[in-house]
């Protein structure tokens, strides 16, 4: 087991009602798996996400990551925590735009103790392993979007992370590059790589090895 | 970890180069002018201290109390001296008498200069620790001995040793040359001392100084004294013990004054020159802190600048603060990355500040009137240098830092991130508090050259076109003072001659004892004399108000007095002419009166003058030139007969209205300094308003896009985003009218005579405000207003 959620709530105020964003969720993560969360717009997805990725709080209930339990943690804390053990992938890549790609993949190992010949062979490692050592000096807006989200995968593995959270990745990609991504993705999972992503499509969905729907901060099914 | 943050911001400046340049050029002026003041404040500040000895040395005055005011004086009796030494010597290192400094003739052979000196005793050598190049510190001892400033030397003997060389002084004394002197440093008030002569020679040369000397004379106040307090003493307490020496020995009727003696420290010479009261009350180190303090708060202004622009950028810079946060950074690792990048703007401001400062020294130096050479090969210069980029970057970046630093990566990522209100309040109090400084330097700026003006506008009671004025250093023309007229009118170089004892621009004695009928026996006059020629009044033109000038045709004459107007109000005479007034136990009669002439400063009131006919006291040719010829032309017959009479002698001449004008040198220093820094706050503030109003126009852009959308025009659009800064340029100058107010006024406090403060100053300056402002932000607004709002609605 990698995380658990258990009767977690998340709501906001709005004229007066409490309008829930997260309802009771209770929901465990395997490790190996490859879970796809889908639902309507404002279902709660992105929200659910952010909260395991624990860049969101939530209002009541308990999560557990790894045996540490989140709900009781301090900021600092858990910002070590999913540092260590979580990559993200956005659907917008939100890689940075002054870096090129070498220095985007770079930038976590940055916040981590390696050494500069360290991070030389990681990032070189990742380079290879996405076949765009060609690309490495190139600017975000240089590069093709399926190529961006690329390089934004290569950052979220840089680390080798256990889990990897995917918000909507190949949202802003054509069919043939969204493809492309869902079988590195299905690739990853198969090496041992934990994976959560939220995506609209079915299709996507079926590369999952289980799907959650949610509507209204509620699972239907799981 | 520093590299990847330097390169970040480094891309960051290079991509937007217009905020770049804002950002650094704004914040180079400010440090440039930061640098610049504070060279100018150490320079005011370490004035004199090229003295080793500049705890231990002060100089004597006198504070007398006339007609219950106290009054302070340079000038001490004669046997002072000699006193001091004799029964207080236990407080004294040194005790040096001295002449008044003033130009004198040195020629050699057939070389003749003017040079500004003074007979001093032997101990003024090491007193003031004079940086010896040939001789030493005794070189004084023998009475006929001359001791030259290297430059002095330099012009008479270029490089070689002189010593041993024999001179002559004022064209009468032939002295040695037994050392010379490296010349004092330029921030010193001995600064112009290009020579000494032994003080023994005084008496020597001069019979009035032989018989003060002789008789003993306590109450003829004509010389200097500077001392060195023994080790161990202290200013207070030896000032104290000298207290009452001249009282104990004046004659009787010198007690009136109660004359006490006060030590004046060195390191008060300079900085706090004024006394009131007779007590030291300060003096220009008001104007030191007061642009020490404006120069930091033009650097205030450009850090402001700094932190404004640097969270209007916040937008753009959120997303990667969110992307960092989420592949691991802490916040402080974030606020690392923000300060490094302030830390880079500020070091690439100040290097462009030390070459601004470097290319701007000469006019800066012109201007202030100083020789301030850049600290290039200071160690201290550098390591201040580098606190101070230190403080200016946490100054600077640290607003920035926390504020960019403490976005929350789920709402930034989104893309919902708007700036909040609260940053905008806070931008906009900054801005507030630049304009508010910047009309204050405004106000300031307008009063001084109000005052300057006003001042100007005196009238100053003669006319001093084509007025020259000749000091008679040599006893040369004595004598022959109508011969010289009649050559200088016959050669058509001159209209009028005449002569006097003081100088046009200044007031060299003032005597007492004047009685009259009428007048309170309490009543101590003091009243400025000054000795004249029959032809004064033609000369320089005064304005004769009530009896008549001066006239040959009267031979008692000689004995009458012309008053000027304020001497006819301080003595409360009515209908003075005919009165007798007695004064050195003789008869005088008032033949006139005349208008008030400004004779030593422009603010300040009239002394009570009174003018009488005395040919052997004069020290002045006064000359009107012929305004029918070429001033050089004019000159030049002059020379020609002046030096027939006194070949030895440099012809040295000055025009009355330019010694006039150096009167205004300190305020129109002052008055051009504040427009300087009122000119830099300006620019900095606009730069700042610029940035916002940038930011500003890019938050509301959704908003713009729609109101046009909806039919608004750009007028209506420009406007709108012109409205918000017009309020806050309106409350900077409700802030600015009291504080700028109060300072002013007290500011013209230092001179009697002052300017009002007018409400119109207020006026210029906010309506200048105003307008810059509209001007700054017009650019902006119709910019964005011209937009296309299908480019700003596209992304929603």
């Amino acid at each position: 087991m990698i995380l658990q959620l258990k009767n977690i709530f998340k709501w906001v105020n709005s004229g007066g009602n409490r309008v829930f964003l997260l309802n009771d969720i209770d929901f465990t993560v395997n490790e190996g798996e490859f879970i796809s969360i889908m639902g309507p717009s404002g279902s709660g997805k992105t929200t659910l996400l952010n909260v395991i990725g624990m860049l969101d709080d939530f209002n009541e209930g308990e999560y557990t990551f790894l045996d540490e339990p989140v709900h009781t943690l301090k900021e600092k804390h858990r910002a070590r925590l999913y540092k260590e053990y979580i990559g993200f992938v956005f659907q917008a890549y939100h890689l940075i735009d002054e870096l090129t790609v070498y220095e985007n993949i770079e930038t976590p190992l940055l916040y981590k103790k390696h050494s500069s010949s360290e991070r030389k062979a990681m990032v070189a490692d990742m380079l290879d392993r996405f076949n765009i050592v060609g690309k490495k000096d190139l600017f975000p807006s240089q590069l093709s979007g399926g190529q961006q989200q690329l390089v934004g995968i290569a950052r979220a593995l840089v680390s080798s992370p256990k889990l990897i959270l995917a918000d909507e990745p190949t949202g802003n990609l054509n069919s043939t590059q969204g493809e492309e991504i869902m079988q590195l993705f299905k690739k990853l999972n198969d090496e041992g790589v934990t994976i959560i992503q939220v995506t609209h499509s079915e299709t996507n969905a079926t590369y999952g090895s289980r799907t959650i729907h949610l509507k209204d901060g509620l699972i239907v099914n799981n | 970890m520093i590299k990847n943050y330097f390169k970040i911001a480094l891309r960051n400046l290079l991509k937007n180069k217009g905020y770049a340049l804002i950002n650094i050029g704004g914040l180079a002026l400010g440090m440039a002018l930061v640098l610049l003041i504070s060279l100018w404040v150490y320079d005011e500040l370490t004035f004199d201290k090229s003295h080793d000895n500049y705890d231990g040395i002060a100089q004597v005055m006198s504070r007398k109390t006339r007609n219950g005011k106290n009054v302070i004086r340079y000038s001490l009796p004669y046997p002072l001296g000699s006193e001091l030494r004799a029964n207080y010597g236990e407080n004294f290192k040194h005790v040096v008498m001295s002449s008044f400094h003033g130009d004198n003739v040195i020629s050699m052979d057939d070389k003749k200069l003017s040079r500004h000196g003074g007979f001093m005793e032997s101990g003024a050598l090491s007193l003031f620790s004079l940086d010896m190049i040939y001789g030493d510190w005794d070189a004084l001892n023998d009475p006929n001995s001359i001791v030259l400033s290297q430059s002095t030397a330099n012009s008479f003997f270029g490089a070689d040793n002189p010593l041993g060389k024999t001179m002559k002084i004022n064209n009468k004394l032939n002295v040695s040359v037994t050392g010379v002197y490296k010349d004092i440093a330029h921030n010193a008030t001995l600064n112009q001392l290009d020579f000494i002569v032994p003080w023994e020679l005084y008496a020597m040369s001069y019979p009035w100084v032989k018989a003060a000397r002789d008789t003993n004379q306590w109450d003829n106040n004509s010389y200097q004294l500077f001392v060195q307090i023994a080790e161990g003493k202290n200013m207070i307490s030896v000032s104290n013990n000298i207290k009452k020496v001249i009282f104990n020995n004046i004659p009787e009727y010198g007690k009136r004054d109660k004359p006490e003696l006060v030590l004046h420290p060195m390191k008060n010479w300079h900085l706090r020159s004024d006394w009131k009261d007779g007590v030291n009350v300060g003096g220009f180190i008001q104007y030191v802190w007061l642009f020490g303090v404006v120069g930091l708060f033009v650097l205030l202004l450009a850090c402001i600048n700094f932190m404004n622009l640097s969270t209007a950028q916040s937008e753009k810079r959120a997303k990667e603060v969110g992307i960092r946060k989420t592949v691991g950074s802490s916040r402080y690792q974030l606020i690392n990355q923000f300060l490094s990048e302030s830390f880079l703007v500020v070091l690439a401001a100040f290097i462009l500040a030390i070459g601004l400062v470097f290319l701007v020294m000469p006019l800066f130096n012109q201007l202030s009137d100083k020789q301030i050479v850049f600290p290039f090969n200071s160690v201290t210069f550098w390591i201040i240098s580098v606190v101070f980029i230190i403080i200016t970057s946490l100054l600077a970046g640290s607003y920035p830092a926390l504020y960019l630093s403490s976005f929350r990566p789920v709402k930034v990522l989104k893309g919902t991130f708007k700036t909040g209100q609260s940053t905008t309040s806070f931008r906009k109090a900054l801005v507030v508090v630049q304009f508010t400084v910047s009309v204050i330097l405004v106000i300031g700026t307008i009063a001084v050259e109000k005052q300057i003006d006003y001042s100007k506008n005196r009238p100053i009671g003669y006319d001093m076109n084509s007025l020259i004025m000749v000091q008679k250093t040599t006893q040369d023309y004595d004598g022959k003072y109508n011969m010289l007229r009649n050559e200088l009118i016959n050669s058509g170089a001159v209209l009028e001659m005449a002569e006097s004892s003081s100088p046009l621009t200044d007031v060299w004695s003032t005597t007492g004892g004047f009685e009259w009928e009428g007048k309170s026996p309490d009543f101590i006059t003091n009243i400025a004399t000054i000795s004249i020629s029959h032809d004064y009044g033609k000369t320089v033109g005064w304005d004769v108000v009530d009896g008549r000038d001066f006239s040959r045709t009267f031979a008692t004459d000689s004995t009458a007095f012309v008053f000027n107007e304020t001497a006819i109000k301080y003595m409360g005479l009515e209908n003075p002419v005919g009165k007798i007034i007695r004064w050195n136990n003789q008869e005088h009669q008032v033949i006139g009166v005349v208008k008030d002439i400004i004779a030593v400063s422009p603010f300040e009131p009239v002394l009570p003058t009174v003018y009488t006919i005395k040919y052997a006291n004069t020290n002045w040719i006064e000359l009107k030139l012929n305004p029918e010829k070429s001033a050089g032309v004019s000159l030049a017959g002059v020379k020609a007969v002046l030096s027939k009479h006194a070949p030895h002698v440099p012809f040295k001449y000055e025009f009355v209205d330019d010694t006039f004008a150096e009167k205004f040198e300190a305020i129109e220093r002052i008055g051009k300094l504040s427009t300087i820094f009122a000119f830099f706050a300006i620019f900095i503030s606009c730069l700042g308003l610029f940035g916002l109003a940038s930011f500003m126009a890019e938050l509301r852009t959704k908003e713009i896009g729609v109101r046009k959308v909806v039919g608004a025009s750009v007028f209506n659009l420009w406007q709108l985003l012109s409205k918000d800064f017009v309020k806050l340029a309106v409350l900077a100058i409700i802030v600015a009218t009291p504080l700028a107010y109060y300072g002013v006024t007290k500011w013209l406090n230092n001179y009697t005579y002052q300017t009002e403060v007018s409400w119109w100053i207020f006026v210029i300056a906010g309506i200048g405000a105003l307008g810059i402002t509209l001007l700054t932000v017009s650019f902006q607004a119709i910019k964005v207003a011209a937009t296309n709002p299908i480019k700003s609605l596209r992304t929603e």
